[in-house]
């Protein structure tokens, strides 16, 4: 019955115990080379270059190549994901005796969808709130943005932001909202920001504070703690291709910049990722509790008020260790704290896919004990005749 | 009936010697050691015996629970007693043990005669010490040399010494008694000095006097170890104090604590050898802590008993003796060695889970909650699951390897133990009973299983080389009962790594952060779920599956203690350093086998040509 065209050998061989193998060896390789890059890269990245990416590329030391070195877990993944399903639809036949099988695989399928959608879904930020003070957004302590507000208007500003991927990619952007175009001189993830000196060549800035600033690019940092200081030159262009100023911004620079053109006020800034939300939170009271006559952290937790008026909600929430807020398809952790107790910053994640591993786990352990429970009654009837 | 017999006397007699130090009487001493011993204290953010604290503190510095003096060894609780109130007799006791040649070298002590060294012989290098070990601290733990780990531990070990001597008094310094009552006589002066406008000359010195007591009690209440002062009546029952605490708190003025004096009167006491006097003191102190705090007096007694029991270390010994008596069953296939076998290692297993219990009680907390516990419990669950095993293929296989995991553990527990309290409390974002008991408890038996198995396959790669006559059923036998293990193993490592990634989407936002200790569990996860499916593919057979079970305790023993010597990520628990050479010793040791065991069958000494 077997057909030999190419469909089928294809097909034969996404569904084949040996690809299963491979990817299994080859995803332990990863893991390993992950877990050991830690120690350089940092967490972040290592996920980044090993898991989280679909070739492992290596640039040899001193030279601008990049050669493919080795599958990246996206890829390893993916093919393990077909060949689960290929296996499963092509070699196990359905019926109660791999019943275990059935659950047990759908329940892996649905883990690896669950790490896909995380990868490409999950946004993380962070709130800093001081006690009292109440708070509607968060920051993305990865990514930039540079903010275009419109401050004419001392009751209500209007604000354009364009991110940081943007900035890298276009040379110009333009928006209907803006009367003029911004000019993208240069962008760096990382810099060193020192005043200029005498001997400093000439700058390109003409305006704001930037002008009596230099700056050295930066390989960008990427261990837990550690803070990029991202700079951008840009240079906002009327549409008859009068220039406003050249400016350079950055994260390292606390100073307000802007100008005034046709008689509106504009502001620019480059800052965190900020994240609008459309309910607040208002931080009523820190705790950190220590256990008695040590510093070892007992507990940590955040009392807040949630006001949500499109919900209708207007309660107080305890969020501490183990035990997060999530509202409106946010989830709140307590995450670190600080100004001697009296500032909680608070972990925000948007998950959609958050779920998944929970069904996931019930269904692998149904799976496997289903599979086993009958493989040890089967062993027992013959070891004992 | 015969056989029956024996299993029974073997099981009820290895018991009542285990449970012995319980029942036995204190050994006669004028001193009341055993009741000092019981006498509760607050440390590391909990109540525990005097006992505890001694226990683990001599532990942490010379590696072992009691001290050798003048050819007799002599308790944790009474060298605790030396150090803090005849400081100049404990800083000749050998109490601390220096490995490291590069510190012994900075030391000016010779190495090879001894490994312990006294107070003593390093003092005069102090400032040296805390100086080297003051730059070391500034540099990142995970790059520092194996130098500046050995002085930083030192220096660690020696500040503990000098705490425990500034606990009660002075090191040893002055009469706790009279400076008590020349506090409470310079008080009335010294006040009114304080509100007077023109104060007296004579009311001046009080006061200056007073100031200078006080600058010394505010030290003690800086530096001492641990409080052993229990909160008085109406006071928050956390609210323990230390001697100087006590004695620099404007509140004893007017009504002072009363075991202060008594524990004034201990100090003088013990310092003049007057037992009756010391004894009297204490057992007063001990009576009032009953009476006003019942629940420290309970908790404190209870896990003084446990540690007197220390049924970790007779378990230790009745499952060596086990496996012992299994080598020797084997040797002369006598059916009533076997038998006298299966008995100790249950009765092993017994004490063990005795341990397990009481700690979990004493702790209220679920089995596993630091690196030591779940080295206890890896062995109580590998052992559980042997013994399990043994009853469905009766070989002594399942038993030997029940007993030898059972040992290492234990073995490996009383070596972590010298980290410090093995019942520390926990960091608020472990502290979760429910995670620690469903996570932490599957992965760790998860662990358990895989040494199981990757034991069980070790039994077959031996067997093979030293029986003579070929036994196809037994190396069958064994093989499936490892086959068995390995998909117990998947369950156990699988359910407990995604629980484990459920936890971390409660607490830290990320169902899967690969973060070194996650991805050493998902190791162990993947390596099982490839040797399964190497046997349903046919890849690999009996001796495939074999060695790959010998390769599976390099993984789990690289994610359970590797992945801590990395020194980094959310789980770490501090860098090891002579741990690193132990499991590289094992690792290299399991690859040797492996090889042993892939070598072509001539080399075997059975004599077959199959697998």
């Amino acid at each position: 019955m077997r057909r030999n065209d190419p469909l089928s050998r294809l097909i034969d061989g996404l569904s084949s115990l040996k690809l299963t193998l491979l990817c299994l060896a080859l995803l332990m390789a990863l893991v390993v080379a992950c877990t050991l890059a830690q120690v350089e890269l940092g967490i972040h990245l290592a996920v980044e270059r090993f898991i989280r990416s679909f070739i492992v590329w290596w640039t040899p030391e001193g030279s601008a190549l990049r050669l493919p070195i080795f599958p990246g877990g996206g890829l390893v993944g993916a093919v393990l994901l077909l060949n689960l399903i290929f296996a499963q639809l092509r070699r196990l036949e359905l019926s109660w005796r791999k019943g275990g099988l059935w659950i047990m695989h759908t329940g892996l399928a649905l883990l690896f969808i669950g790490e896909f959608a995380t990868a490409l879904m999950q946004v993380e930020s962070n709130m800093a709130i001081e006690e009292g003070q109440t708070k509607n957004s968060s920051e993305d302590y990865r990514r930039m943005e540079v903010a275009v507000v419109d401050e004419t208007d001392p009751e209500f500003n209007d604000e354009l932001a364009v991110p940081d991927t943007l900035l890298k990619s276009r040379a110009e952007i333009a928006d209907a909202s803006l009367p003029f175009k911004l000019r993208v001189r240069a962008y760096h993830d990382n810099a060193a920001l020192s005043l200029r000196g005498p001997g400093d060549a000439p700058s390109p800035v003409t305006s704001g504070v930037g002008v009596r600033m230099s700056f050295q690019p930066l390989p960008p940092v990427s261990a837990d703690g550690d803070r990029n200081t991202a700079v951008a030159v840009v240079e906002p262009v009327l549409k008859d291709g009068s220039s406003l100023g050249v400016f350079l911004l950055s994260n390292g620079l606390g100073a307000p910049q802007g100008f005034i053109s046709e008689g509106r006020k504009w502001r620019l800034a480059l800052r965190l990722r900020l994240y609008r939300h459309p309910f607040s939170l208002t931080l009523k009271d820190f705790r950190h509790d220590v256990y008695p006559g040590t510093d070892i952290p007992k507990n940590f937790s955040s009392l807040v008020r949630l006001k949500d008026p499109r919900a209708g909600d207007d309660r107080d929430v305890l969020i501490y260790m183990n035990s997060p807020l999530r509202h409106g398809g946010l989830t709140f952790y307590q995450a670190s704290f600080g100004k001697n107790d009296t500032l909680s910053v608070l972990q925000v994640v948007r998950n959609p896919a958050w779920t998944l591993p929970y069904l996931s786990c019930l269904l692998v352990a149904l799976g496997l004990m289903w599979h086993f429970g009958l493989m040890l009654r089967k062993s027992l009837g013959e070891a004992s005749p | 009936m015969k056989t029956k017999r024996l299993q029974t006397a073997v099981f009820l007699g290895s018991l009542t010697l285990a449970a012995w130090p319980a029942v036995a009487p204190a050994p006669k001493s004028d001193i009341n050691f055993a009741a000092f011993a019981r006498l509760p204290i607050l440390e590391g953010g909990r109540v525990k015996p005097l006992d505890s604290f001694a226990r683990s503190s001599l532990m942490s510095m010379r590696g072992k629970q009691y001290v050798p003096v003048d050819g007799k060894s002599i308790s944790a609780t009474r060298w605790l007693l030396d150090a803090a109130f005849k400081p100049e007799a404990a800083d000749t006791y050998p109490s601390f043990v220096v490995d490291d040649p590069e510190v012994l070298g900075l030391l000016d002590l010779a190495s090879g005669k001894t490994r312990y060294f006294a107070y003593w012989q390093i003092e005069s290098k102090r400032d040296e010490i805390q100086n080297q070990a003051a730059a070391a601290d500034q540099i990142e733990s995970g790059r520092r040399s194996r130098f500046q780990n050995a002085l930083l531990a030192l220096n660690g070990r020696l500040s503990l010494y000098e705490r425990i001597k500034n606990t009660f008094m002075l090191s040893g310094q002055g009469d706790p008694s009279r400076e008590m009552a020349e506090l409470t006589g310079l008080l009335p002066g010294a006040m009114s000095a304080f509100h007077a406008k023109k104060p007296t000359d004579k009311d001046r010195r009080a006061m200056k006097a007073l100031s200078e007591l006080l600058r010394r009690f505010h030290f003690l209440a800086q530096v001492a170890a641990f409080k052993a002062l229990p909160p008085q009546e109406g006071v928050p029952a956390d609210a323990w104090m230390n001697t100087g605490e006590a004695l620099s708190n404007p509140a004893n003025a007017q009504a002072p604590h009363p075991s202060l004096a008594l524990f004034a009167l201990m100090a003088n006491a013990y310092r003049a050898d007057d037992a009756a006097a010391f004894n009297a003191a204490l057992s007063a102190h001990a009576a009032w802590v009953a009476r006003y705090r019942p629940d420290a007096a309970r908790a404190a007694r209870a896990e003084t008993l446990f540690n007197t029991c220390s049924p970790f270390i007779s378990g230790m010994a009745l499952y060596l003796s086990a496996l012992l008596l299994v080598f020797a069953a084997w040797a002369t296939r006598h059916k009533d060695i076997a038998a006298a076998a299966r008995a100790l290692a249950w009765s092993a297993f017994i004490v063990h889970t005795f341990g397990l219990l009481a700690r979990t009680l004493l702790q209220g907390r679920p089995p596993v909650t630091n690196l030591y516990s779940s080295a206890v419990f890896v062995g109580w669950a590998a052992a559980l699951l042997g013994l399990a095993a043994e009853r469905i293929h009766r070989r002594g296989f399942a038993v030997a390897s029940a007993c030898a995991i059972g040992f290492t553990t234990l073995l490996i527990a009383h070596h972590l133990s010298a980290a410090g309290d093995t019942m520390e409390m926990m960091r608020a974002v472990l502290d979760s009973n429910f995670w620690l008991a469903t996570h932490v408890v599957t992965i760790t038996i998860g662990y358990a299983s895989t040494y199981l198995a990757g034991m069980l396959a070790i039994a077959w790669v031996v067997r093979r080389h030293v029986m003579i006559e070929p036994d196809p059923a037994a190396s069958k036998a064994l093989a499936s009962l490892a086959y068995g293990v390995i998909a117990f193993s998947l369950l156990f490592s699988f359910v407990g790594t995604v629980l484990g990634g459920i936890w971390a989407d409660q607490s830290w936002g990320r169902f899967w952060g690969w973060d070194p200790k996650e991805n050493g569990a998902l190791l162990i996860v993947l390596w099982n779920a490839f040797i399964l499916h190497a046997r349903w593919g046919g890849y690999a057979r009996e001796r495939g599956i074999m060695l790959m079970a010998i390769f599976g305790n390099i993984i789990v023993s690289l994610s359970w203690f590797g992945v801590n010597m990395l020194g980094i990520g959310l789980h770490s628990y501090g860098f090891m350093d002579k741990a690193f050479l132990w499991l590289s010793a094992f690792c290299a040791l399991q690859l040797a086998l492996m090889l042993l065991g892939a070598l072509p069958a001539r080399f075997w000494a059975e004599k077959r040509t199959d697998a």
